[in-house]
Formats: structure tokens, sequence, C-alpha cells
């Protein structure tokens, strides 16, 4: 047995598909690169394979992390060529490397996640109005979101999942776009989503773009004590 | 080499389930696009997730896009939220594959799996920006052709297609492309009517519009005309010989997001002789040819390796009837239980053996059975030719219970010829006693009977295309009837619309006329009719008003065996005068053996189209 680690991306083509049907993607790419996948025991045996944190629809990401799990420790050059030349269109292999049998798993060890968001100016927006904003929005000490679910209604406070202020620049070339960087801390009581937090800057913060076209993607997750930050595949 | 897409991440982002419009799935196939190519589009009038399931166009797009000359693409229907997305800011219907505009193809294609799906054609080529109506289609816009078992009375959409293809497509598809590819070559000669001509003489290929349908005073049809010389009297349906000897689709694309079928489709044969007399693709598809256990293996082999799956479905139209089903299964369990793979049988038969087998698919998981004894006593399934005694449901159920299942699902019809209220009774008698069997079995209560009752609309093609279908009211009173009468509440009861059965019914046997009534329920507002969300039975019923037809004529009324049928010229190479013979059998309710295993029934397939039942178990 023999656990590997693999970073991969969420690219462009595949930004629609929701994190189930990604690890279901996944699992068929591994099978028909007939990796020594290791299967759960029972009648209905799945693969095992975990996650560092799902992604949401309509969300890229350039670093996701996730354990599959191993019948041997096989050439890990060889598992990625192999792997590679399944993997569809949208789905690329950054990294892999072999990480202790019983290493934590991903999901108990990551928590912050870092975001890019990519959103137009509506015509009449001006710069200094958007660095108005964020700065009123970063010098809040809590701002509520509510969420409402098929579950009920709740409030949670934003602030408290971000670890640093806001970071907005718009791009060189184009003054009309805007690039939003977030990092959202991930708790073992939850975490709130970009989207949520893009919300709030614009229905209660004012912010002049256009949401429903913002293109958010997930640029790395990391293990931080507060202070050193590092990738779970550095770990 | 990504093309642009043409919907905004603002309207993906709105839109239910987005990844139905974006493509990129693993082996869809993308070509350099140029003009010389036959750009063909597949097309299916319903959402992907039907769509991608089914197994005709996974064929068809292999076929197509390994010929050098063609370049094969899809298309499925928007839903309904994508649709009124995409009229707003005017983004026209386009293929999967390039993101370009349907409308710049040569020709699409669509499989026409069922009658409540034909206000979708009309609305995909609208919303492709392409004239619904083949008349009104200029020469730079592409060919419409429809396939698939509806095509088998092609009348109410003959409207809208310049040709249909009849039988199974895996030939004349290539000789479809072959000719358009040369038709483009030499310049488009004669223009796209040139093109039909050639296609006209080719076997299996009808074009409506070389045809004209007069009409008695009474609606009844007197006579098809013949326009021009191409056009033949009869057309006969195409069929494969040797399913051995055709592609298969072993590189079907895999989707990244969950469909109807997500699993291997391994078709173990065509055709199915048992001889149900209320079954339509028992007769499309005769006679049984099956493929050899060792083209199977092999197969399955192909798909795991090119798609990822690890569960193969056997799909036929009775797969339990393979003639190597035991140790095709077997072999396929030993060989790919490395790999994780599972296999599984959509379809039983009502005996022990069926058991027996889903004892070797399901080994532990106990998941529901599902057997159709159609109807309710023995005298109405000896009028079906079901062949099936209530002794060998007990006898299954009795085995599955007693293997460790609970849960049974029964299939059955109402609205059948001869059917009396002593029939719909049966129907709850024979739940009851499947629910006391597992009593008795088992000394205590925990069954779990779910009785889905759909209600018969007679098809084209069958012997009991001449039968008069129950009104709505009638099938109405007869499912109050049925759940007045079951009682237990270990058994639930389900039905469907008796208006959706009605308007099945209508188009199933319907006439040329009924395009008009097709374009105007559309441009009111019809589509998705097979969705009960969508479904708009009023707006059916005022288009038919609005035309002055009567739905009854087509549903209702009962035929005599002289009426010239709208489809007569459409052939499934059975004789029309077996279907009377059957209509009569039926009702002297006498027994028609499977031709398969017994004698020839003398249907007339095998010399109309010079082929053979082909059964491996006999060999």
């Amino acid at each position: 047995m023999a656990k590997l680690r693999l970073k991969i991306t969420k690219g462009n083509p595949i930004r629609y598909v929701s994190h189930l049907d990604y690890a279901g993607t996944i699992e068929r790419a591994v099978r028909r690169a007939q990796l020594p996948a290791a299967y759960s025991e029972g009648f209905n045996p799945h693969m095992k394979l975990a996650f560092a944190s799902a992604l949401a629809v309509g969300v890229t990401s350039e670093a996701e992390y996730l354990d599959l799990e191993l019948t041997e420790a096989a050439d890990i050059t060889l598992l990625e060529a192999q792997l590679k030349s399944q993997l569809p269109a949208g789905i690329e292999l950054k990294a892999a490397k072999y990480v202790e049998q019983h290493s934590k798993a991903l999901m108990a060890v990551v928590n912050l996640a870092v975001y890019e968001i990519d959103v137009l100016l509506t015509t009449d927006a001006v710069w200094e109005n958007v660095k108005t904003i964020i700065d009123n929005f970063n010098s809040e000490i809590e701002v509520i979101y509510v969420k409402q679910s098929p579950k009920g209604r709740r409030e949670i406070d934003i602030k408290e999942y971000l670890s640093e202020p806001i970071v907005v620049k718009p791009l060189a070339d184009n003054q009309r776009k805007l690039i939003i960087n977030l990092s959202i801390k991930i708790t073992p009581s939850g975490s709130v989503k970009p989207v949520e937090v893009l919300a709030v800057l614009t229905d209660n913060f004012g912010l002049p773009v256009d949401k429903d076209a913002a293109l958010i993607n997930r640029i790395g997750l990391f293990v931080t004590d507060g202070k050193a930050e590092c990738s779970p595949i550095e770990l | 080499m990504h093309p642009i897409d043409p919907v905004s991440p603002a309207i993906l982002s709105r839109v239910m389930k987005p990844a139905r419009y974006t493509g990129y799935e693993w082996n869809s196939v993308s070509k350099e696009t140029n003009t010389d190519l036959v750009s063909f589009v597949l097309a299916m009038p319903d959402v992907y997730e039907v769509g991608m399931s089914n197994l005709g166009l996974k064929i068809l797009y292999q076929l197509l896009n390994d010929r050098p000359d063609t370049f094969a693409e899809r298309v499925y229907a928007p839903w309904v939220d994508m649709e009124a997305e995409m009229r707003a800011a005017n983004i026209k219907l386009y293929t999967l594959e390039t993101k370009r505009p349907v409308a710049e193809c040569d020709i699409i294609g669509f499989t026409l799996q069922y009658e409540l799906s034909y206000s979708n054609v009309l609305n995909m080529l609208d919303l492709a920006g392409i004239p619904v109506e083949a008349a009104k289609r200029d020469e730079n816009q592409p060919l419409v052709v429809c396939g698939g078992p509806c095509a088998f009375n092609a009348e109410p959409m003959a409207d809208f297609v310049d040709f249909f293809i009849l039988g199974e497509g895996e030939e004349v598809i290539g000789e479809v492309a072959a000719a358009i590819a040369a038709w483009k070559q030499a310049s488009k000669p004669g223009g796209k009517n040139g093109l039909l001509q050639q296609l006209a003489v080719l076997d299996g290929i009808y074009v409506p519009s070389f045809y004209e349908v007069e009409y008695h005073t009474d609606g009844q049809i007197c006579a098809l005309q013949l326009l021009v010389p191409a056009a033949k009297p009869v057309i006969v349906k195409r069929l494969i010989k040797d399913l051995d000897q055709v592609t298969f689709a072993t590189k079907p694309i895999v989707p990244f997001i969950e469909i109807v079928h997500d699993r291997i489709m391994l078709e173990l044969f065509r055709g199915c002789t048992r001889g149900c007399r209320f079954c339509q693709a028992g007769v499309l598809y005769r006679p049984v040819r099956e493929r050899k256990m060792e083209t199977l293996i092999n197969y399955v082999q192909e798909l795991v390796d090119n798609t990822g799956y690890n569960e193969v479905s056997l799909v036929s139209l009775s797969s339990a009837d393979y003639s190597c089903l035991s140790p095709l299964i077997t072999e396929l369990i030993t060989r790919f239980k490395q790999q994780g793979v599972s296999v599984s049988l959509p379809s039983l038969r009502v005996d022990s053996f069926s058991i027996d087998l889903a004892k070797q698919v399901q080994q532990v998981r106990k998941s529901g059975l599902t057997f159709a004894p159609e109807a309710g006593t023995q005298r109405l399934r000896d009028v079906i030719n079901k062949g099936v005694t209530e002794e060998n449901l007990t006898d299954a159920v009795s085995a599955a219970f007693s293997a460790g299942w609970s849960t049974i699902k029964l299939y059955f019809m109402i609205g059948l010829p001869t059917e009396t209220d002593e029939d719909i009774e049966g129907i709850a008698r024979l739940a009851q006693r499947v629910a006391d069997l597992y009593k008795q079995i088992k000394g205590r209560k925990g069954a779990k009977v779910t009785v889905s009752v759909s209600s018969f609309v007679p098809k084209p093609h069958t012997a009991f295309q001449w039968f008069g279908q129950n009104s709505v009211e009638e099938i109405e009173r007869k499912q109050k009837l049925l759940r007045s009468l079951i009682k237990d509440r270990s058994i639930s009861l389900s039905w469907h619309d008796a208006r959706t059965s009605f308007l099945e019914g209508v188009f199933a046997r319907g006439d040329r006329r009924l395009g008009k009534v097709l374009l105007q329920a559309w441009q009111h507002g019809a589509r998705f009719d097979g969705w009960s969300e969508h479904f708009r039975y009023n707006v059916y019923m005022e288009a038919f008003a609005a035309v002055g037809l009567d739905p009854a004529f087509y549903a209702k009324r009962d035929r005599e065996l002289a009426e010239l049928l709208p489809w007569e010229h459409l052939s499934s190479g059975v004789d029309k005068s077996f279907l009377a013979k059957e209509w009569q059998a039926a009702q002297q309710e006498s027994f028609t053996a499977d031709c398969r295993h017994k004698v020839c029934g003398a249907c007339g397939v095998c010399q109309a189209l010079d082929a053979k039942v082909v059964d491996w178990g006999q060999e």
C-alpha cells in the first residue's frame, strides 16, 4: 500500500463541472491510466480518493490536491506519464509525490484557500470609488452575510474567515477589468465561499461590478500556522 | 485551438447544469474544420443527459468520425432556462465540439425516439435560426434528416424533414455521408433537390416531398402519389445481417456530468421474436441477430480501456434471452474483477432462470427487481401474446424473496384491446398475491411492491395498429378503479398521465396533416411535451381546433383492415397480412410461439430482407 498525493488543476473547459462530477472524472482517468488504485472493502467498492477541499461549480483552480491510495508504490514518473495521457481537457497534473501512508487527511490539514476573481466594472464606475469601497469593507470589524439554503437561514460573519484584507487592482491594459484577491480560512466549523464575499461587496457595499460574470479562480490551497504557509505537496 | 464559447459566463452561472452546454468531454472528437468535410450534426430532441445516453447516436458518432470525409458534432435540446437565455441574448444553437452555429453545417440528423419529442425538433431548428418547414429552407441551409423508431411513421414530421432513414444506420449512414461528400465536391449539382434525388434511390431512404397523399372526404387516405421517378413505392428498412461485422461504439464520449445511462452499454443482440402484440420494437428490429460472445468480450475490454467506466450494462430488447448469457456473465465477472468492473442486467424475464442470473450479477447488493406481467389476467396476457403465466411470476417472485430481495416492481398496461374491469381487478389481485408471498416465505411483513401502470398506446407496425385507443376519460376511470382496489400498504401504485398517452397515440398513428397541428402547437409554446412539468395539453387541443382536425380520429378510431394506413409505404419487412393474422389471433386469445426456437411464424422479414436469425446458442 502507498499513498500518492497529486496536485492537479480544474481549468476553464470544465469550469462548470461540480465537485462530485470532477471526482468521478478523476476516478475514470485513474482507471483508464491503469494505476494500481486501491478500493474499499465491501460489496460496492469505491476508489480510495480524498480531496483537500471541494470546489464550487463555476470556479476554476490551479491547485487542487488529492490523495490516492495505491496497492503498491510503483515508479512515480511512470505513474505520472500514465495518468497525464488519460486526463481530459481542463485537468493538468502539476506534481505528484508519495506521502506517509498514515499522514493526516488533506481535508484535515488544509486551512487556507487563496482566490483571484476577475470582474468587469459597470460602465459608469470609477476606479477611485472602487478603492473606497474596498477600504470600507476592509476597515469593518464584522460583515454579516445571510446564507439562505434549503436547510434554513444562517448568518455568518465573513470577516471571521478572511485572513487578510481584500486586495484589488485594475489590470494594466484594461481599466474596466478588476482583479480581486481573497485569502479565505478553512476552519473545522466551516468557511465562506468567494462568491459569497463578492455578493456582499456588490450588494452591501455597492461595488460596481457585474457579479454574475465574475470568473473565480482558486490559485492556491495552503497549510498555515498563522506565520508560514506551505502547499500540501511541500509538507 | 479552443474556440471562444458563444455563451457568456454570466449566462452559464445562471442556468441549471451548465456543463450540459460546454463540451470538451473525453473521447469527443475535434477535427480541423474545412469546407470540403461533410459537417454532420447529430442531434437528440431532448436534454444532454438523455441524448448522451442514446446508444444509436454513440455508434453513428464513431462511424461518421472514423470517415476522413466527415466531421460529426453533437447538439441537444437546451433546457427551458437556457433556451430563454439564448433567445434573450440572440445566441444561435451551437455544436458542442466546435461551438459553431448548427446552421453552418451541411446536415443535421435527429433521432426520433418518442412522439412527444417532435416539438423539440422544431424548437431546436428555430433556435438554430433554421426555418422549421423544409419547403422554406434555402439552398444554403442544412439538410434535416431523421431516424429512429418513430421514422417508421414519418408522416406527422414530413413537413419539417428533408429525408428519413428507416432501420439500422451502420451501413446507410456511410452511404449518405459519401453521397453528400461527392455532391459537395462536384459543386452541388442540382442543388438540394439533386442530392435528394440521389439519396431517394438508396435503400431505406424516404424523401417525403417526393410523395403526395390524397384523402377521402372522411379523412382516410385514398392514395399515395409518387411525384418523381426516384420515389420508391415502398421504402424498406435497412438491416445489418451480421452484427459482428459492423462498428460498435467502443470509444464513446465520457461525459463530465452524470447522464441517464452513465455506464458502458453493451448491446448483445438486436431483435426480439417473442411476439408481444403491443410491442413495436419487436417488429421493427426483427429478426433476432446475436453478437458472438467473443466479440462482446473484446468490446468490453476496449470499452473499459477507453472510458474508465467500471459498470457494464447489458442492453438489448430482452437481454435475458441472449443464448450465451450465463457463460458471458461468468466470463465478464471473472475477467474484469481485478478492475472492479460490475455487470448489470436492466430487464428480467418472469422466470426463475432470471433470478439465478440476477444472483449472479448482483451477488450481494439487493436492489429491486423488476418484472413485467403487462396484464392482470391470463386471458388478457394471451390476447397480447405475453406468454407468461401467473405461475411463472409467482415462481420468479418466490425465488427472489427466498434469495433475499424484498423490493419488487411490477409493470402493467391498461387500455389494452378486449380489456374489461375484471382485467383491472386482476392487476390488484396479482400485486396482492406478490405481497402475500413475501409473508408466506419470510414469515413477516416487509415486502415493497411497486405497481407501475402505463396506458397502452397502439403503435404502427404492430398487431394492434388497428385498435381504437381508450379515451382519456376511460383510462382515468380505470386508474381510479385500480386505485380503489389496492388497499395493502406494502403496495404502492403509480400511473402515467392519460392525456400524455392520448397525444402520443395521436402522433404515433397520425398522417401528414398533423404537421400543421404540430407547427401551431409549437408556435404557441409546446416543447418538452414528454416532461410532465412542461406538457401543455390545451395548447395541442387548441391547435387541433384551429387546424380543423379531430385528435380522436387518430387515436380513438378503430381501423378496418382494408384502410390505407399513413405508414403503408414505410416497411419494417414484416407483412401487413402477418400483423392482421396476429390481430385476429389476439381476439381469439391464441398463442403465437417465438419463431426463433419454434416454427417460423411467417412474418416475412427474413424473406423481404434476405436475412436470418442469428442465435449462437444453436450453432
